[in-house]
């Protein structure tokens, strides 16, 4: 039984089965496969960024910048289509590898120029945005903003297995790869030894320097992929895609059980926490409850997922102390 | 009739009391599963036969506006029901909202896109279901039942010609402008910057910044601008909180500006009757949620098909350019 107790999110995963559950039985509509469909599509690259957040996270960091570095991605996909006309083979790549180099600098001004990862990654936040706007083909070409991207390769981003998004299934890979890079790798280790106790880590020999560098690399990729994800859905980019993402990513991230304080945390709780956030908002909407009492209730929902989860890993914790 | 208002508020307020206590249900229910007893008393009410939906940008005095218009229409008849959306300003989240009311069964859909594109493959989704969509004031590439917007462009360029002859026909003016990306923003600029060039080719526009829509932004870009053109004469915010921002900075500097807003929501219509503002674009909003709200019962009652609205309908709203002058001939009840 030592595997059960071992799946990680155990808590988090029956809170959220919970709630659907009570969403199921309020409102007809929340139990339709079209609607579990809407929330796959609609939350999945909200995984992705919760996912690639978690790495700054574990390390005891913060990436703000994942929202504008979605905007930077869409608008390079914007204007490779677009302006330049180039095949989907060519701007996908070029819009990830500006993604994964935006995530670079971040971890490079962290370890390089020893600034704060909140600070540093604030000052990339406008930064990227800033380059958003300045690069933006809706400025430069302003007929081009009522045009939509018809890329094959791109779009075929939004199809279906039944009633499952592919997207849905991108976003597993980058979980499972995650989980698997966090759990099974000598880098997975360094990044719990990094987040836990990072002194200690330096006097183990830990290349903290490439660590860091590479977890924010992995959160700009993931921010790349998401921004992949939302200009197949649009069929358009926008110089304020993204803004405030961030922020429901880190609170996903969370939620799914990665500590603040670094060294704590996986790459499949993010996910769960990603879709509870989805659910949360689709459910309140269809059982009705009005817009301007929603953001209080998702807050209170949210924080009863963390205290909850806490409470009981608290517990488990406290049980573990004393049988030894 | 300020009462009217008054009440409007205290009913949204009482809602949202009403809905913080079924979420309380919710979140309570929720709880009390987690330890094996779960309540199922809590049910929403019977959904009423025609549903519709208006997912907004974001809440804003407009919207609001464009609500109670909407609702004032479907009242009349009981077996119309409502739902208002909050689109928080983000494209995915609209997106997702406009697949969430689709599932629901909503016979129309209100929107008023984040992305005129991006709303474009959620529009075909309502289509393929026979769902019209009616869109507000900014408009989508995808053909949908109805589109209702303020005159921005040609208000704008009243807005220009009134300021330049206020200002003596020479000078320098300055814009308090929206962040890129949205349409209306350059609607009004182009529709300010064309005006002036027709109707006052000698005043010269010498700044157009950011101030992100807000008045305490506004009074703070001013403030800079100010400081490179002591001369400035004139100042456009393309909307009222950026000019009623631009009022504070001028009353606190003892200076002369002469300074239009647009929307013409009541804060403003106020401060020009005041003196403190020259004027603004006033647009009945309530109006123009009534209107799309006929539409709207008509597409959902009268038989028609959206489609049979051939040509997408298009009404630009009517407008009063409000200055000391004309400020008075908007009635308490049509200010929002």
């Amino acid at each position: 039984m030592k595997s059960v107790a071992r799946i990680p999110n155990k808590e988090l995963a029956i809170f959220f089965i919970v709630t659907v559950a009570i969403f199921c039985s309020l409102s007809p509509s929340f139990r339709t496969g079209e609607n579990f469909e809407n929330i796959l599509v609609g939350f999945s690259h909200m995984g992705v960024l919760a996912v690639g957040q978690a790495f700054p996270i574990l390390l005891g960091g913060i990436d703000l910048s994942v929202g504008s570095i979605v905007a930077l991605a869409g608008m390079v996909g914007f204007d490779g289509f677009l302006i330049f006309g180039l095949p989907g083979a060519i701007v996908i790549p070029v819009m990830l590898a500006t993604s994964v180099v935006a995530g670079i600098f971040n971890g490079v001004l962290i370890t390089g120029a020893r600034l704060q990862p909140f600070v540093a990654t604030l000052a990339t936040m406008a930064v990227y945005r800033g380059v958003t706007y300045a690069i933006s083909g809706r400025q430069l070409f302003p007929e081009l903003a009522t045009r939509s991207i018809d890329d094959d390769l791109l779009l075929g981003l939004d199809n279906y297995v039944g009633h499952f998004p592919y997207a849905f299934f991108l976003l597993l890979i980058v979980a499972g790869l995650s989980q698997l890079l966090l759990a099974a790798t000598r880098f997975g280790r360094d990044v719990y030894a990094v987040g836990g106790n990072r002194e200690a880590a330096r006097l183990a020999g830990i290349p903290i320097g490439r660590t860091t560098a590479i977890c924010y690399a992995i959160s700009g990729f993931c921010a790349g992929l998401a921004a992949l994800i939302l200009v197949s859905r649009m069929t358009t980019s926008q110089e304020n895609l993204g803004i405030g993402i961030e922020l429901s990513a880190i609170a996903a991230a969370i939620v799914g059980g990665a500590s603040l304080q670094g060294g704590t945390g996986n790459a499949i709780g993010p996910v769960i926490g990603a879709f509870l956030l989805g659910v949360i908002l689709i459910g309140l909407n269809l059982v009705g409850i009005t817009t301007y009492a929603q953001p209080v209730l998702t807050g209170l929902i949210l924080l009863g997922a963390v205290y909850y989860d806490r409470v009981l890993l608290g517990r488990r914790r406290l049980r573990l102390g004393k049988s030894q | 009739m300020r009462t009217r208002t008054t009440d409007t508020y205290e009913t949204s307020r009482r809602e949202v009391m009403k809905n913080l206590a079924l979420g309380a249900l919710v979140a309570g229910s929720s709880g009390a599963a987690l330890t094996g007893t779960l309540a199922s008393s809590a049910r929403a009410a019977e959904p009423a036969p025609i549903k519709m939906a208006f997912i907004q940008f974001q809440p804003h005095t407009v919207s609001s506006a464009w609500a109670k218009g909407i609702q004032d229409v479907l009242s009349i008849q009981p077996k119309f029901g409502f739902q208002l959306l909050d689109g928080q300003a983000k494209a995915d989240i609209q997106i997702s909202l406009m697949d969430t009311v689709i599932n629901d069964g909503v016979n129309v859909i209100f929107v008023q896109p984040v992305d005129s594109v991006g709303i474009g493959p959620s529009i075909k989704k309502a289509a393929r279901k026979g769902i019209p969509v009616i869109t507000l004031n900014i408009d989508s590439t995808a053909k949908h039942a109805a589109h209702i917007e303020m005159n921005h462009y040609f208000g704008a360029m009243e807005i220009a010609n009134a300021m330049g002859t206020m200002i003596g026909g020479k000078g320098k003016v300055a814009i308090l402008n929206a962040p890129p990306g949205i349409i209306i923003r350059d609607q009004r600029t182009n529709g300010f910057v064309d005006g002036m060039k027709k109707y006052h080719p000698d005043v010269q526009i010498v700044a157009d910044q950011v101030a992100d829509w807000d008045r305490k932004k506004a009074q703070d870009v001013l403030s800079t601008i100010l400081t490179a053109h002591p001369d400035l004469g004139g100042v456009y915010g393309v909307n009222d909180s950026m000019a009623l921002g631009a009022m504070d900075v001028a009353k606190s500097k003892g200076i002369k500006l002469v300074i239009f807003g647009n929307d013409g929501e009541k804060d403003a219509l106020e401060a020009i009757e005041a003196g403190d503002l020259a004027g603004t674009q006033y647009t009945d909003v309530f109006q123009q949620g009534r209107f799309a709200a006929a539409v709207a019962t008509v597409l959902a009652t009268g038989g028609v098909q959206a489609s049979a609205f051939a040509e997408q309908g298009h009404l630009l709203m009517p407008y009063v350019i409000a200055t000391k002058e004309t400020v008075g001939t908007i009635q308490t009840y049509q200010r929002w």
